[in-house]
């Protein structure tokens, strides 16, 4: 048997062209343009290319785009004052600071002085206090983009037992909540748990976010689940190449499970697809327009 | 009166309160004026005078002031929200606490928004929640806390142990999650949709109960040796005609089998109001911490 690959590029690819319709709908109908704004400190390579693409694929589906970028050492004033600012501008529905700041700026200060109704990665406290109580939110990109492909294989996942492996605030944390509002009785299982192998083979659904490459193997799959692997880590192969693999081992997984996410191309490409569809029900929301707000369904 | 005999699996509430309310007792002793905690409800039951009753009995053992307020049935939304956001300018207040149930014109979610994160008593503002889920414990929902203290007055070292939390609400059981998992237990949170609680409460060391469903968990659900923490609370009337308070556990039977189980009442229950005076004195070093108060 050989699992069904759950091809994230793809189902991205979907999303992008849901979000540019519902877009094209809210410039006709209500002369709104959703706007995005990326703000970035520092030169981190990283960070500038996941902020070009973010602003590329931005302007793609049809929205605004605004990029912010600021050197290494501006200082906290400075960035807050822009983030006030940027809270009360009308045509920037989405705000989003490009994570890691810089040593000296605290983050927690940073994410939380955004408008709860603006962040779209789903990080201000009351966002996730009301994702953990299961009330609207903005919900983190990542996690949104597991439940999304999850709800496309399998329609409804109701008592369905799934295991998340890791306690990361951006991932392993709202991906139980989000399990849990669609009633899939959840395990959270970490570097603590005793027996993870015994833990993961309960599980129908697995999602893997520790960022360990291929830490989990096929032997701790149960037959026909489905795998879900957040994890993006590179690896050194034979002459001076590297590889990205995931937290699953792909092969020995992809032997016994139903359904997998391949890395690169399942989870990743999903998160800015994520993005997009979130700065759009931001629109929708401050907009009193919820009732188009489930476009992505 | 005849004589008790002891059952040593019985974990009960009131030395583990005491403890916490010693605690705080010697917190507001040092610190002086703290402010008052205000408990607000509106057109109270009888049931809701028992809560408040208890309530002001514990502050006056930490030696807090306390203001209970009852609001008349025919007060507005936007005048019980104007309230609330006086008492969070008013630095008399030190905390505020909402009696459930309220009218169903209030909406109960928008009030406990628009209570200061600082001045939360009852940790029920999604500040308060999405801090504990960042594992930043500082003002708790007191029944989650309450079953946390429970488990903790075994003795057990909670890393790594398997707990499983049936019922998910977000009063009790996804707070009390999210807590275990802060303090390193493997948690697995069922409910109502669940296909078999007892497979998964059957391996747990720790099985928590908060459904509402006098006796839904019996013997043959828990592993030998198990801590059963049972949050439930349901009146239940018997043949003769006499109401008793039974939690969600048929703790006769559960007995036999768990290492410890919590009577229900004299559990989870008492520990809870302690937490919420706790709760104040969190509030208070959090206050002064930034500024507000001297």
């Amino acid at each position: 048997m050989s699992a069904q690959i759950i091809d994230g590029k793809a189902f991205a690819a979907t999303v992008r062209q849901k979000v540019a319709a519902k877009v094209s709908d809210l410039k006709d109908a209500h002369g709104v343009t959703p706007g995005l704004a990326v703000v970035l400190v520092g030169t981190d390579p990283a960070s500038q290319v996941y902020v070009r693409s973010k602003g590329k694929q931005t302007v793609e589906v049809g929205m605004n785009s605004f990029e912010h970028k600021f050197d290494a050492d501006t200082s906290e004033d400075v960035l807050l004052a822009l983030i006030d600012s940027l809270n009360a501008d009308p045509a920037v529905h989405g705000i989003l600071v490009q994570l890691p700041l810089p040593a000296h700026l605290d983050e927690t200060l940073v994410i939380n002085r955004i408008a709860p109704e603006k962040d779209v990665d789903g990080f201000h406290i009351a966002n996730v206090g009301l994702l953990g109580t299961g009330q609207k939110s903005m919900v983190p990109c990542t996690p949104l983009g597991c439940l999304l492909m999850l709800r496309d294989y399998h329609g409804s996942l109701s008592g369905k037992n799934a295991v998340v492996i890791g306690r990361s605030n951006i991932v392993g944390k709202p991906m139980a909540q989000l399990l849990l509002n669609d009633s899939c009785t959840v395990t959270i299982a970490h570097s603590r748990t005793a027996d993870l192998p015994d833990v993961v083979r309960r599980a129908d659904i697995v999602v893997a976010a520790v960022g360990r490459p291929e830490m989990v193997p096929g032997d701790w799959i149960k037959p026909g689940a489905t795998v879900i692997d957040v994890g993006i880590n590179r690896i050194d192969i034979e002459d001076d190449k590297t590889k990205l693999v995931g937290d699953v081992d792909y092969d020995s997984c992809a032997a016994v499970a139903g359904a997998i996410t391949p890395v690169p191309g399942g989870v990743g490409p999903m998160t800015i697809a994520c993005l997009l569809a979130n700065t759009v029900t931001a629109c929708c929301r401050i907009n009193n327009l919820t009732d188009g707000e489930d476009f992505l369904s | 009166m005849t004589k008790k005999t002891v059952n040593h699996r019985q974990l009960l509430g009131a030395p583990v309160r005491d403890h916490i309310i010693d605690e705080v007792r010697t917190y507001v002793d040092a610190a002086g004026k703290m402010g008052k905690i205000v408990s607000i409800a509106v057109d109270g039951t009888a049931e809701v005078e028992v809560y408040i009753r208890n309530q002001a009995r514990m502050a006056a053992r930490v030696g807090l002031d306390f203001d209970q307020q009852m609001w008349s049935r025919d007060i507005t939304q936007d005048a019980c929200k104007s309230r609330i956001q006086d008492m969070n300018d008013d630095p008399s207040v030190l905390g505020i606490i909402i009696q459930r149930p309220l009218p169903p014109h209030i909406n109960i979610r928008s009030l406990q928004s628009a209570v200061h994160p600082l001045k939360d008593l009852e940790g029920m503002n999604p500040a308060s929640i999405g801090n504990i889920i960042y594992s930043d414990i500082a003002l708790v929902p007191c029944t989650a806390a309450a079953s946390v203290e429970m488990i903790k007055a075994t003795g057990l070292a909670l890393p790594g142990l398997e707990v499983v939390m049936i019922g998910h609400s977000e009063i009790v059981g996804r707070p009390a999650a999210m807590l275990l998992m802060a303090e390193g237990a493997t948690v697995t949170i069922c409910h109502h949709m669940t296909r078999s609680v007892a497979m998964h409460s059957r391996r747990a060391d720790v099985v928590l109960v908060a459904v509402g469903s006098p006796h839904l968990i019996g013997a043959d659900m828990i592993k030998p040796g198990a801590v059963v923490i049972d949050i439930g609370i349901n009146r239940i009337v018997t043949d003769d005609d006499t109401s008793h308070i039974v939690g969600d556990v048929d703790t006769a039977a559960v007995a036999e089998v768990a290492g410890w189980i919590t009577p229900v009442p004299g559990g989870v229950g008492p520990v809870t109001v302690a937490v919420l005076m706790r709760n104040a004195k969190t509030a208070h070093m959090r206050q002064t911490q930034i500024g507000w108060r001297a």
